[in-house]
């Protein structure tokens, strides 16, 4: 029960530690692919088999600012980095491999069709990752305008798609999204 | 079990898996590349096996919401297979849109496939399946399968508009009820009549009106008709006369047409606002008798708002709706009619167009609909933002940002603008433009014809010609009602549906039909082997056991979440418990009636419920019937007294949403006061005084002790000085009872109690 562990000493200082902001660069940390196809870091001292690569800002600055964290539960973030550029190229490549992993989403670039029945919106799209088919909730907050051109879809089992920039679609598309933005 | 293809079952059998062994399968759907593909994880009591496609160009991938996906890729799958030997564990990593699946093989984390969220459940009971498998246990039928998410109509497959209402819009039976909600409106019945009347006079009058300016006026009395004079039996030739006759017979049918508009609107007025609250108070009585979990299920508020906006449709459309409907088909069919029996050339051509009007007018329906709807849409997020700044004004102003709200303003106000100008757009180019387009070459093409026939001398009169005019512009009103009652009818019978829903819903948690009604209640509780989960599946209390004796303290500590409130809920029989038993006085709570029941249990929380009405009426909630003696007695000991005697209006001060605010601590005596006069057995105080500072709550404190004495209470904290006189202690850690026994004994214990009691005297030290 780990939960109940409350030690004084030992709660001050993980507190101190949340709000420490720790910077992770190339002199400090050392990032390596694990033989399963993750990512490991060594860092103060301590080695990390696998760590969870998140962006802070995934939407408006996805290249700066990385948060590495734990790869358990709890995720408690051991440092950030402020600039990927700035970090040795292949460490940069193996972490923009694993926030390609995490922010995996498929970006629309044609659609063929959306019907609308009864509260629900029935898609067929052409995205990056291949063809598919997919449901959204006509109501609530399923579609999200990012900016002016950019549009955030989420169908009904989660998964999210992008529409990078609707003046890429066409007129006759952009006219079927209509009743979405 | 998903279904496999016999090449997929030819390699497996190549490799030595028979597909008869195999227990488990969770398909998952993205490649290495995140292209978009097929593949499947299998498990046999001794092998895991991987079996991946490569991503196939020229098809289409279903998720959720699209039916199953039988389609064969035409690659061939690669295979791998692992010996479960070597698979210590899986485990998944949670990503945005889906996860990966990862191993743990032969001490090496190894990534074993990638997918999207539509596969997520298959991919948990494959982590939780592996375990059961590798200690040898028979997988169960929810194991494999698990639980549909999304629910859908097993007639016509369509996704369910409301996933906590199994209902389908497809196939749902509006005749019947169109049949239940006409009974509504049979009280009415004299009324009615009296309307369909008006509906047909005012046809009728309609169909007269052109017939007194055309044809009557121009080839009977203008032209001097003789048969018509003697028709109507008017001697001498007096044509003043019968021009008189006729002007009067126009302006007389006129008012009369104005008359019966009038009666109609009149009737109207009066059946509306009864069938509303007839039907208003029906969902507000079923209501109140749901149980709670119908009230977690939906957003309250929402259901509110839409149970009375429905109510509106629907009587907007048995009060406007329907009596038009016959009446503008009546208007419809007769007008035809006599057009042909008129003239018939002429009614050909007035009437050719008409169909392309009505098909177009439904084509382009749609749209406006979706124009409506987004307008509304960009007004709700207006509302929305305008409501965020009315209640949050204070920090909008402590921050000085009153700027950056504007332009905020103004740019969902614009949304409204554009939303508003593109369905006035729509509309001019629907109705003024298709409709006086379609009106005006009717005409034009009609005026022609005419014409030519008068020309022709082929018996065409021209007061007829002015008649038929007539008649074309009066059936566009008609024609126009009848492209969109369609639509209307759909949506008020789902407007009723969803009322009916309510007023029809089965409360979960019911009274026995011959409740046990003890005279009096001591207050002695008993939980045996209590497990229960708000979601079936999911336990929040696992095998709760305990017992109280009557007039004794029970104090319930734990973590936030794990399961203490809900512990509480079940005694009073807000929900009802799933496995075990729960006893007061040895009856069980599910043989005890509800009055009797609840008329001993009195429960003060965190969260207190003020409504609107005087601090008197408001402590007397739930004895109505109280002196104010008695009143004045349970605010004394609450501690209330003070404040509200210091209120301008004393007791009768008007307190809740509309009338003064009190502060958490006043509140929460108010409540207290409340159960002190409602003297129940039995006691339940929920973080009584989490809500408020220091010192009110050693106030309060107070003021609990008294109430405390002599019944049977059950007592939830945090703070463990509050629970210093608890005859005896429960600590609740995630849904299970871990210790129990008095203050002294879990001291003794040295376990979670003990802990908790040793920091929160180091806290405290600490603040001093």
């Amino acid at each position: 029960m780990q939960e109940f562990e409350f030690n004084e000493e030992e709660l001050k200082a993980e507190s101190e530690q949340l709000q420490q902001i720790r910077y992770l660069t190339k002199e400090n940390a050392v990032f390596a692919r694990t033989e399963g196809g993750f990512v490991s870091l060594e860092y103060d001292g301590k080695k990390y088999d696998r760590v969870g690569v998140y962006r802070m800002f995934p939407i408006s600055d996805p290249e700066h600012y990385i948060s590495i964290r734990e790869a358990d539960e709890k995720a408690r973030e051991i440092g950030m980095i402020v600039d990927l550029e700035k970090m040795p190229k292949d460490t940069a490549e193996m972490l923009r491999e694993q926030l390609r992993l995490r922010y995996f989403t498929p970006q629309i670039e044609k659609i063929m069709d959306i019907k609308d029945e009864y509260g629900y919106a029935y898609f067929h799209v052409l995205t990056n990752f291949g063809a598919c088919r997919f449901t959204i909730h006509m109501g609530g907050d399923s579609v999200v305008s990012l900016s002016d051109s950019r549009v955030m879809l989420t169908d009904l089992d989660g998964n999210r798609f992008e529409i990078p920039d609707i003046y890429r679609l066409t007129v006759g598309e952009r006219k079927k999204l209509d009743l979405f933005i | 079990m998903t279904e496999m293809l016999e090449k997929e079952r030819k390699l497996l059998e190549r490799y030595g898996l028979v597909p008869e062994d195999i227990v488990y399968t969770a398909r998952f759907d993205v490649a290495e590349d995140y292209r978009f593909t097929d593949g499947m994880i299998l498990l046999t009591a001794e092998k895991m096996a991987v079996l991946l496609y490569p991503p196939v160009s020229g098809r289409d991938y279903y998720f959720g919401g699209y039916r199953t996906n039988p389609e064969e890729a035409g690659w061939e799958p690669a295979l791998q297979i692992y010996d479960l030997a070597e698979v210590e564990s899986l485990g998944i990593i949670r990503e945005l849109t889906g996860g990966v699946l990862f191993g743990r093989i032969s001490g090496v984390e190894t990534r074993l496939c990638r997918f999207t969220n539509s596969h997520m459940g298959e991919m948990e009971r494959l982590t939780d399946n592996l375990e059961k498998v590798k200690k040898k246990e028979t997988l169960t039928k929810e194991d494999i399968e698990g639980k549909q998410r999304i629910e859908r109509c097993p007639k016509c497959g369509t996704i369910y508009p409301d996933q906590q209402r199994r209902i389908c819009p497809k196939c749902m039976d509006r005749k019947s009820i169109f049949a239940r909600l006409a009974s509504y409106f049979l009280k009415f019945k004299g009324r009615l009549v009296v309307m369909a009347l008006c509906f047909v006079g005012t046809a009728v009058l309609n169909l007269v009106y052109p017939y007194l300016s055309g044809t009557i006026l121009y080839d009977k009395v203008l032209s001097r008709n003789t048969e018509f004079m003697e028709f109507l039996q008017i001697p001498g030739m007096k044509f003043g006369v019968l021009l008189l006759v006729v002007v009067v017979t126009m302006a007389v049918s006129k008012i009369l047409m104005q008359l019966l508009g009038i009666i109609h609107g009149t009737i109207t007025a009066t059946i509306v606002p009864d069938v509303v609250a007839r039907i208003k108070q029906e969902v507000f009585q079923s209501m109140g008798k749901l149980s709670i979990s119908f009230y977690n299920g939906r957003q309250t508020g929402g259901l509110m708002t839409r149970v009375l906006d429905d109510a509106g449709e629907i009587t907007s459309f048995f009060i406007d709706g329907v009596p038009y409907f016959f009446s503008n088909a009546l208007t419809i069919i007769v007008t035809a009619v006599i057009m042909i029996r008129l003239n018939w050339q002429l009614a050909v051509i007035a009437l050719i167009l008409l169909p392309v009007l009505t098909f177009t007018s439904y084509k382009m329906m749609p749209r406006l609909w979706h124009m409506y709807g987004r307008r509304h849409r960009a007004n709700r997020s207006l509302n929305s933002q305008m409501n965020d700044n009315i209640t949050g004004a204070r920090v909008v102003k402590a921050f000085g940002q009153e700027e950056q709200e504007m332009s905020r303003f103004h740019h969902r106000n614009d949304n409204v603008r554009k939303a508003e100008l593109d369905v006035a757009k729509y509309e001019i180019r629907f109705y003024s433009v298709l409709y006086s387009l379609v009106e005006n070459l009717t005409s034009f093409m009609v005026w022609g014809l005419g014409a030519i026939l008068i020309l022709n001398d082929s018996g065409l009169e021209f007061g007829v010609l002015i008649t038929i005019t007539g008649y074309v512009t009066q059936l566009q009103g008609p024609l126009d009602f009848m492209s969109r009652v369609f639509r209307w009818w759909t949506n008020s019978m789902n407007s009723a549906q969803r009322i009916f829903e309510i007023i029809d819903a089965q409360p979960e948690v019911a009274e026995r039909l011959d409740p046990v009604r003890p005279e009096k209640i001591r207050g002695e509780i008993e939980m045996r082997h209590v497990t229960f989960g708000y979601e079936k599946h999911k336990p929040v209390l696992k095998d709760v056991s305990f017992h109280i004796e009557a007039g004794k303290v029970l104090g319930i500590v734990g973590r936030s979440g794990a399961g203490k409130s809900t512990l509480v809920n079940l005694i009073s029989r807000l929900y009802d418990v799933q496995e075990g038993e729960i006893y007061i006085d040895g009856i069980n709570v599910r043989d005890m009636g509800f009055r009797e029941l609840r008329k001993n249990i009195a429960m003060v929380s965190q969260e207190t419920y003020i409504f609107m009405g005087t601090a008197a009426e408001n402590i007397a909630y739930a004895r109505p019937d109280a002196t104010r003696a008695e009143i004045i007695a349970a605010a004394k000991q609450a501690s209330a007294h003070d404040f509200i005697c210091k209120m301008p209006d004393g007791y009768d001060t008007v307190i809740g949403s509309s009338g003064r605010t009190l502060s958490g601590g006043e509140k929460q005596r108010i409540s207290i006061a409340r159960a002190i006069l409602a003297d129940p057995r039995i006691l339940i105080l929920d973080e009584a005084t989490a809500a408020v500072d220091t010192e009110t709550e050693l106030a309060i404190q107070e003021s609990l002790e008294k109430l405390v004495k002599g019944r049977t209470t059950l007592s939830i904290a945090h703070r463990l000085s509050t629970l210093r006189n608890a005859d005896r202690l429960i600590v609740i850690d995630d849904g299970k009872i871990t210790e129990q026994g008095t203050h002294q004994e879990l001291a003794d214990l040295k376990g979670t109690y003990f802990k908790l009691m040793e920091l929160q005297t180091k806290a405290l030290a600490l603040r001093e």
